[in-house]
C-alpha cells in the first residue's frame, strides 16, 4: 500500500512513526510512503493525472480541503463509513468540506485557519473589526512605530482568494450561495474588494509588495519585525516564537479573525485501490484521537476532533489559545463545494488580483469574474443560475 | 538515369528512413494528436462529460476569449521590446569586442556568462532584485501592470544580449578588412564605413540572430513564470504561459491543445516570412 503524505522535516518523521506502529497493529500490511511536491496547486495536478488514468497506487490520499467535490464527482474516491460517535466528535464545517452530495468521501486530518497576528509591543489589544485594524495601522503609520501596517497573502494564488473570503464573509456575503448561484457581484462582495483594493492603493495600510507575496514572504516581513499586523496560518507561530531566528519573539500574539477561512487537509481512500480495505484502516487510525492528539502536540496542527480540545496538554501546542481555537473553528468559512472550485477559484484570482493593482474598478472586476463563474459552471453542467 | 544512379537513390532513401522515421515519431505525429485533440472536448476533471467531438469549438472559444488576444498581444510586444533593444545593444557590444585590444580573450568569455546560466537562476536573481526590500527606486515593479515589464524584458536583454553579440562578431570576424581599408582609403568617415560597409556586409549575420532571437522570444514562458508569474493580473502573461495554464493546470486539454494548434501557427507563419527574407538576399 502506498501513501503520499506530508514528508517533510518533522511533520515527514512523525508520520514515519504512525506508519511503523500501524504496520505493527495490522502485521501484513505494509505501507510505502512516497514523496509528492508540498505547493498544493502541483500536488493537485499530479493527484488528477493518476486518477484519471486510473491508477491503483497511491492507495491513500492526502487531500486539501476544497478538493473533495472534483474528486468525489469524477468517481475517483471511494465512499467511506463513520461510526455515529465518531461522527458528532468532529467538528462540521471540516466533515461538510468532506462530504459531496450527502456522502461522507474523506476524513478530516488536520483543521487550518486565518488568523491575525498583531505586535504586542505596539499595541494594547487587538483589533475587533477590519475598520479598527485599518484605523490602528494607519495611526502607527503615522507614529513612524513600523514600516508596514497590515500584511497579508496578495499573490495571484488560492491564498488570495482565502483572504478576499474572510472579509467578504464578515461583510454577510458569499462566493457561491447555498444553491450553488454565484453571488460573488453583489454588494457586499463590491465593499469587500473595494476595501482591499483602497487599503493597497489608496490609504497604504497595505503594501503595495503584498501583490507577490504568498505566505512565506508575509511570514518573513512580520518576523524581522516590518509590520503590524500579519493575516496568516497558525503555522507562523511556532517560527515566530524562536528567539535565534525571530525578532518579534516575545512581542506578538494572535487574535482570531471576524471570519476566518477554513482550510486543512483530509485523508481519502483512492477508488481504483487494489487494497481498500487495509487503505481504509489506515485513514481511520491515522485520524483516530490518539494520533491527531500526537500532531497536534508535536506539530502545532489543530486537530479536528472536539474531544481532544479538553485535553491541558494541547492547550502548550497550540498556536492559539484553546477557546480562540474553538470559536475560529466552529465560525470558520469554507470555500464553496463544488467540484469546479480550483478552476472557479484561478479564474477570481485574476480578477481579483486586476482590482488591487489598480487595473480593474471592483464592481467591473467582480462582474467580469461573475460572469466568467456562471460560463465556466454551465459549460461543465454545474450551472445553477436560470 | 543509368540503373547504377538509380539503385544509389534508392540506398540513400534507405539510409535516410531511419531519421525520416525519427522526425515522424517526434514531431509529426504530436503535431497531428494535437490537432485532433484540439477538435474534442477532453476535460480531465469533468469525466461525466465524456470526450465528444465539438469541431472548431475550441477554436471558437479562444478567438472569442479576452485573455488570449491579451496573451498575444503581451507575446508580440515583448518579442518587438526584447529582440529590439538585445540587436541594438549585440551590435555594440560585437563591435566593442571584434577591437584588438588587451584582455580581449578574457572580456569575450566573460560577455558570455549571462548567457550560460539558466533562465530559472537568473529570473529568481532578477525578482530578487526586484523586490528587495526596500524595492529599487522605491518602487513595487512586480505589482504594477506596466512597470512589471521593465524587469521582465531587462532580465531577458541581459541574458541574451550576449548569444546576439556574439553571433554578429562571427559575422564581423569573417568580414574582408581590405573592404574597409578601401573605404578609409577613399576618405570615407567611420560612421559611412560602418553604415555602407559594415552594415551591408553583417546582413546575413543580423538576420541569422534576428530569426533565432524572435522564434526564442516568441515562446517566452519560464522568464515570465518566475518573474512575475503573468501578473499583475494577467498583464504579462504570454501566449505560452496562458496555454500552459490551461492545459497543465485546470487540465482542459481539448481546449489546451486548440492553443498550442494557434501558437504553432503563428510561430510557423513567423520562421516563414523570415525564411523569405533571408532567401531573398
Amino acid at each position: 500500500m502506498t501513501f503520499p503524505g506530508s514528508a517533510l522535516g518533522a511533520e515527514g518523521e512523525l508520520l514515519a512513526a504512525q506508519v511503523e506502529r500501524f504496520e505493527r497493529v495490522h502485521p501484513g500490511v505494509r505501507v510505502e510512503l512516497r514523496r509528492t511536491p508540498d505547493a498544493a496547486d502541483q500536488r493537485h495536478q499530479l493527484y488528477v493525472q493518476w486518477l484519471a488514468a486510473r491508477v491503483p497506487d497511491p492507495d491513500v490520499l492526502q487531500l486539501d480541503v476544497v478538493w473533495t467535490a472534483e474528486f468525489a464527482a469524477a468517481g475517483w474516491i471511494r465512499p467511506l463509513e463513520l461510526p455515529a460517535a465518531a461522527r458528532d466528535d468532529f467538528f462540521p464545517a471540516p466533515l461538510a468540506a468532506a462530504r459531496w452530495r450527502e456522502r461522507l468521501y474523506a476524513l478530516p486530518w488536520f483543521v487550518d485557519v486565518g488568523v491575525l497576528y498583531w505586535r504586542t509591543d505596539l499595541l494594547e489589544a487587538p483589533p475587533q473589526s477590519f475598520a479598527a485594524l485599518e484605523r490602528q495601522a494607519q495611526a502607527a503609520l503615522a507614529r513612524g512605530d513600523v514600516e508596514l501596517g497590515w500584511i497579508f497573502q496578495g499573490a495571484r494564488y488560492e491564498g488570495l482568494v482565502t483572504v478576499f473570503l474572510e472579509l467578504l464573509a464578515a461583510r454577510g456575503g458569499a462566493i457561491l450561495d447555498a444553491e450553488g448561484r454565484v453571488v460573488v457581484d453583489r454588494e457586499p462582495a463590491v465593499a469587500a474588494l473595494a476595501a482591499l483594493r483602497d487599503a493597497i492603493q489608496v490609504s497604504g495600510v497595505a503594501p503595495r509588495e503584498v501583490l507577490t507575496w504568498q505566505e512565506e514572504p508575509v511570514r518573513l516581513a512580520f518576523q524581522n519585525g516590518r509590520a503590524l499586523f500579519m493575516r496568516n496560518w497558525p503555522y507562523a507561530h511556532a517560527l515566530l516564537r524562536d528567539p535565534e531566528r525571530s525578532k518579534v519573539a516575545g512581542r506578538f500574539a494572535v487574535a482570531p479573525l471576524p471570519a476566518a477561512a477554513l482550510g486543512g487537509q483530509l485523508l481519502a481512500v483512492n477508488a481504483a485501490s487494489d487494497v481498500p480495505e487495509a487503505a481504509r484502516l489506515l485513514v481511520a487510525f491515522l485520524t483516530a484521537p490518539e494520533q491527531l492528539r500526537e500532531r497536534a502536540a508535536r506539530l502545532g496542527q489543530l486537530p479536528p476532533r472536539r474531544s481532544l480540545y479538553d485535553d491541558p496538554e494541547l492547550a502548550e501546542a497550540l498556536a492559539i489559545p484553546v477557546e480562540d481555537a474553538l470559536a475560529s473553528i466552529e465560525r470558520a468559512v469554507p470555500r464553496p463545494v463544488t467540484p469546479l472550485w480550483t478552476e472557479l477559484s484561478s479564474t477570481l484570482q485574476v480578477h481579483l488580483h486586476r482590482a488591487l493593482s489598480g487595473q480593474r474598478e471592483p464592481r467591473e472586476a467582480l462582474t467580469a469574474a461573475a460572469d466568467e463563474l456562471r460560463r465556466r459552471l454551465a459549460r461543465a453542467g454545474l450551472g445553477a443560475d436560470a | 538515369m543509368s540503373p547504377g544512379a538509380r539503385s544509389e537513390g534508392r540506398l540513400a532513401a534507405l539510409l535516410g528512413l531511419p531519421v525520416a522515421l525519427c522526425v515522424l515519431a517526434v514531431a509529426v505525429l504530436p503535431m497531428l494528436w494535437t490537432v485532433w485533440e484540439s477538435l474534442h472536448r477532453h476535460d480531465l476533471r469533468l469525466p461525466w462529460l465524456g470526450r465528444p467531438r465539438v469541431g472548431l469549438a475550441n477554436y471558437a472559444e479562444a478567438l472569442a476569449e479576452a485573455r488570449f488576444w491579451d496573451a498575444l498581444a503581451h507575446t508580440l510586444f515583448f518579442v518587438l521590446a526584447s529582440v529590439g533593444l538585445e540587436m541594438v545593444l549585440g551590435l555594440l557590444l560585437a563591435l566593442l569586442l571584434h577591437r584588438a585590444f588587451r584582455g580581449r580573450a578574457a572580456l569575450r568569455t566573460l560577455a558570455l556568462l549571462p548567457w550560460a546560466i539558466p533562465t530559472v537562476v537568473a529570473a529568481l536573481v532578477w525578482r530578487f532584485l526586484f523586490e528587495g526590500a526596500p524595492a529599487p527606486g522605491g518602487v513595487p515593479w512586480l505589482a504594477d501592470a506596466t512597470l512589471a515589464w521593465v524587469p521582465v524584458v531587462l532580465a531577458d536583454v541581459w541574458k541574451t544580449t550576449p548569444f546576439v553579440a556574439l553571433l554578429l562578431l562571427a559575422g564581423l570576424q569573417s568580414m574582408d578588412e581590405a573592404l574597409l581599408e578601401a573605404a578609409r582609403v577613399d576618405g570615407a568617415t567611420a560612421w559611412r564605413s560602418f553604415l555602407h560597409v559594415t552594415l551591408p556586409l553583417l546582413r546575413p549575420a543580423l538576420l541569422v540572430a534576428l530569426v533565432f532571437r524572435t522564434l526564442d522570444a516568441f515562446r517566452v514562458f519560464d522568464l515570465v513564470v518566475v518573474l512575475t508569474g503573468g501578473g499583475p493580473g494577467t498583464a504579462t502573461e504570454p501566449l505560452a504561459l496562458y496555454t500552459f495554464g490551461a492545459l497543465l493546470q485546470e487540465l482542459r486539454f481539448g481546449y489546451g491543445a486548440a492553443l498550442s494548434v494557434i501558437a504553432f501557427g503563428v510561430g510557423f507563419a513567423l520562421a516563414l516570412a523570415y525564411v523569405r527574407l533571408v532567401g531573398r538576399r
